[in-house]
């Protein structure tokens, strides 16, 4: 670590890393375009510009993404030179940038938008027409290009190049004419596409999905973390009115996906389309019908309590929290704890996605749950009394069709996320799914990842730990003796 | 009028002077062979190149003694190091490399050769401008020549030099002319210019140590090395020592490329060499080293053409290829033409340039058409301002804005006039514009 002064306070700083870096970290507000912490500093946009003094040389305005820190070295961000250069090179970007923003998806979150207002340049002094190009470029199946906001930074450029490794985008023409294009116009491929909208730094590259959907203030954002694969990127889930999840964007984390996620995973929105489970739901004459909470639970805990299950099998979104729980309740009414792990399902690439669809496996297995198959689990269910099936998925992990087909010949009792449509369900309690519930997730490296409850479980749905907690206390006294 | 001893243009008044063996009856290659023969060290080589004073005549006028020894030492930086020979001539208005090509290819080749020697770059490479179809004709005859006389490629001379020298086509950017953005296009990319640090003598060919100099500079260095560093000192300044190639354009008698000394009037060149402004008109601006250099009135036709005296006059010596605009000529016109030229050749990566290249373009045509205001002036000034100096990653909205600044300055009276009468007060006359044809 070096020590330079920013704005009049010494700091310490890396010297590895650009003055822009130092600058950011230290709460002084150098705005950027063109750089990007996850991507090469190419300092074309020029918006960066601070005055830097360096030994007893005259002070100098330079770009801080391309100027590396020295010790010593004296930086204002303030100084008028330097305001003043990012003040002209500000009025070029926005000449023939559109006023588009009353109807951008990218308004209130924009590095222009939010850099011309703190500028406070409410008139322009340009009297030229506008640059015409095209305003809506599909780029694929997940990104739109508008042509005119663009204000060719080159992050997606260098995504491309530098992060996935298999360039798909570049500037073509030249000077006023240049455009972000893909070779011959070929679609956008892979899996990483949607990372080009959040690195965008204007409402240039948007996704297709996200168009129009919100205004992005009225998204009540959460820190969370993706269940698609085992490597549990860390992600804001964003709701709309307490609601409906329109957005998932990746978060950094430098231990597990740095600014990154998949396209799988960003748009892994809704897993459960359509009806979710009620708090409590018992199997009468009419099949399985809605009922008291308190009932099925006593009714679950009494035919455990006969019936000791072959199994207490758990969905692989079972968090670390819950796992506890449940093998607490495994032990007390002696059965193994399992856990579904389906099989890799062919999204693994060299980038995130490990293929693995079990975002909690290794924190099952350090728990000591042990990993079945669905076909290992249906081929012993038949020879047991009853078992237990909890989590999200869990049924559909199994297979849904195949439970329904053994009949009667094992009684199950679900926490399930959706009405399961199996016939020897006896009784199903509700749980809440990934972005309504609280926990940890263990990747695949074994960091720590937390899910965050983004908006609020159905009516009556309690936490999935709370569930389980009261079937413990609903078992037998003898039994929590035994 | 006295002639002042001339060496560029020597060997290319001769017939033939081309072909390697005109050539070397006549001087080619003896400056080689002499540091060859004698076993100069690269380091007296480079000191020689240094004392001689010479400044790089592509435009920024850079010591190349100087730049020579920028490379990193040899025996501490084993890395392949490259030689890039600038013969992207496009500054529009010069054409002084092109006549060396053309007719003195082997100078050329003798100049790369004590370059390579004295830098130890055992490959160069030539960036022809691409509409230099006989330059590059020649130059390459020339070295295949040069490689069956055993000067190009291994062993040179007997000795264990080596020197490879491959020939580049450029496809037409002026951006390719500028150092960086040629690296990037002789590796195959878009000709972008890099970001300075690092510097090509650091990172520069495949991030390898490289020089770009220019043709003429490196065809200066054989005279140097045969004559030595006093006799070149003879000419020219103290500061801007040597000859140099003007290629006088615009509306005169006698357009050419002439030699002469550093620091000979303008005016002398415009008058003993160029036969003055034609058809007997006055001149009413010119353009001392291309259109990238400030536009000057006529007043100071008397300023000497070095590097400082320019330089302190508000312009520069450029590539000493001067435009002369005569009194029917409109300068709005003029710049008009030579802002839709940076328009046209900004590569668009810095924010100022793409947009003020493009913004100028605009306002100096609305002048022109008369949709001119007032308060354009201004703006043209403070757009100038704002794309220059040292605010972008090349020197390319430098050459915007300098002749911007230049013409508020010079030729306010013009922008005003043209503002007041609403249009070009000489349109319909004919207009003969000549000189930023690229």
């Amino acid at each position: 670590m070096i020590e330079i002064t920013i704005d009049g306070r010494k700091v310490e700083v890396d010297p590895k890393q650009p003055l822009v870096r130092a600058c950011h970290e230290h709460a002084s507000d150098v705005p950027t375009y063109c750089y990007h912490p996850g991507l090469s500093p190419v300092g074309s946009c020029r918006i960066c510009q601070v005055e830097v003094q360096q030994g007893n040389g005259p002070p100098r305005v330079v770009v801080a993404c391309r100027t590396p820190v020295a010790e010593g070295m004296v930086v204002n961000t303030q100084a008028p030179g330097a305001c003043d250069a990012r003040r002209e090179c500000l009025e070029f970007l926005l000449k023939n940038h559109p006023l588009d923003c009353p109807i951008c998806d990218k308004a209130g979150e924009c590095d222009l938008q939010d850099y011309s207002f703190a500028e406070g340049q409410t008139e322009g002094r340009s009297v030229e027409p506008r640059r015409k190009l095209e305003k809506r470029k599909s780029l694929g199946d997940v990104i739109v290009l508008d042509q005119e906001r663009c204000i060719l930074c080159s992050r997606c450029v260098r995504f491309f190049e530098e992060v996935t490794e298999k360039p798909q985008l570049t500037v073509s023409d030249m000077g006023a004419r240049s455009v972000i294009s893909t070779f011959a116009d070929r679609p956008l491929q892979g899996n990483y596409q949607g990372n080009v909208a959040d690195i965008c730094p204007v409402g240039a590259l948007t996704l297709k999905e996200f168009r129009f959907q919100a205004r992005v203030w009225n998204l009540r954002k959460s820190f969370s973390t993706c269940g698609e694969c085992s490597r549990g990127c860390a992600i804001t889930v964003e709701v709309l009115r307490g609601k409906d999840v329109k957005r998932v964007r990746p978060r950094y984390s430098p231990e597990v996906n740095q600014w990154w996620m998949c396209d799988t995973g960003r748009f892994a929105l809704e897993p459960y389309e359509g009806e979710r489970a009620p708090a409590a739901l018992m199997r009468g004459n009419e099949g399985l019908v809605a009922g008291d909470p308190v009932q099925a639970t006593a009714l679950a805990a009494q035919l455990v309590s006969l019936h000791a299950p072959g199994a207490v099998i758990a969905s692989p979104w079972v968090t670390v929290e819950e796992g506890e729980l449940l093998l607490d309740f495994a032990r007390r009414v002696g059965a193994p704890a399992w856990f579904v792990s389906p099989a890799a399902n062919g999204l693994k690439d060299d980038l995130l996605h490990t293929g693995d669809p079990c975002p909690n496996r290794r924190g099952l297995l350090e728990l000591g749950f042990e990993a079945r198959t669905a076909a290992e689990i249906l081929t012993a269910l038949p020879d047991m009394d009853t078992a237990v099936l909890v989590g999200e998925r869990v049924v559909e992990l199994i297979g849904e069709a195949d439970l329904d087909a053994l009949s009667s010949a094992v009684r199950l009792v679900a926490l399930e996320a959706r009405p399961p449509q199996v016939q020897g369900i006896v009784a199903c309690l509700g749980v809440p799914s990934a972005v309504e519930r609280v926990g940890t997730w263990v990747n695949v490296d074994g960091h720590r990842g937390t899910i965050a409850a983004s908006r609020a479980a159905a009516l009556g749905v309690p936490p999935t730990t709370q569930t389980i907690q009261n079937l413990i206390d609903a078992l037998a006294p003898a039994e929590v003796e035994a | 009028m006295s002639e002042p001893a001339t060496y560029l243009l020597e060997r290319s008044r001769i017939e033939s002077a081309h072909t390697m063996e005109v050539a070397r009856k006549h001087g080619a290659y003896r400056g080689i062979e002499k540091v060859l023969r004698e076993g100069w060290t690269p380091e007296q080589l480079i000191e020689e190149v240094k004392d001689s004073g010479l400044r790089g005549r592509g435009g920024a006028g850079f010591p190349t003694g100087l730049k020579w020894s920028f490379m990193p030492n040899r025996a501490k930086d084993p890395r392949k190091r490259y030689l890039a020979v600038n013969a992207d001539e496009s500054e529009p208005g010069t054409c002084k490399d092109r006549i060396l090509m053309e007719c003195d290819p082997h100078g050329l080749i003798e100049g790369i050769l004590l370059a390579a020697y004295a830098m130890g770059t055992e490959v160069a490479y030539v960036y022809v401008r691409g509409e230099y179809r006989l330059p590059y004709q020649r130059l390459s005859n020339a070295v295949d020549e040069a490689r069956a006389a055993g000067l190009v490629g291994q062993g040179i001379g007997g000795t264990d030099f080596a020197c490879e020298i491959w020939m580049h086509k450029g496809a037409g950017a002026y951006i390719c002319g500028e150092e960086t953005g040629l690296m990037e296009s002789l590796e195959g990319k878009r000709g972008h210019p890099r970001p300075k640090p690092p510097f090509p003598a650091g990172l520069g060919l495949w991030g390898q140590p490289t020089t770009v100099n220019n043709v003429e500079s490196l065809f200066n260095v054989p005279f140097i090395v045969d004559r030595g560093a006093h006799w070149f000192r003879t000419m020219g300044t103290e500061k801007s020592p040597g000859n140099i190639l003007v290629g006088v354009s615009g509306h005169i008698e006698k357009p050419g490329v002439f030699e002469v000394p550093l620091g000979m009037s303008a005016k002398q060149i415009l008058e003993e060499y160029a036969g003055g402004i034609w058809k007997g008109r006055a001149l009413k601006a010119w353009f001392p080293g291309g259109s990238s250099t400030g536009l000057l009135p006529a007043s100071m036709i008397d300023l000497p053409m070095d590097h400082d005296s320019l330089k302190e006059a508000g312009s520069m010596l450029g590539t000493a290829s001067m435009i002369m605009l005569d009194e029917t000529a409109c300068v709005v016109r003029a710049m008009e033409v030579i802002a839709r030229f940076y328009d046209h050749e900004s590569c668009g990566q810095c924010s100022q340039c793409r947009e003020g290249t493009e913004w100028l373009h605009q306002i100096f045509g609305r002048i022109e058409a008369g949709n001119g205001r007032q308060e354009d002036i201004e703006l043209l000034s403070s757009l100038a301002s704002g794309m220059a100096p040292g605010k972008t990653i090349c020197a390319l909205a430098d050459a915007a804005a300098i002749p911007t600044h230049a013409v508020v300055r010079h030729f306010r009276t013009d922008l005003e006039e043209h503002v007041r009468l609403g249009g070009c007060p000489s349109a319909g006359a004919t207009q003969e514009t000549v000189g930023a044809a690229g």
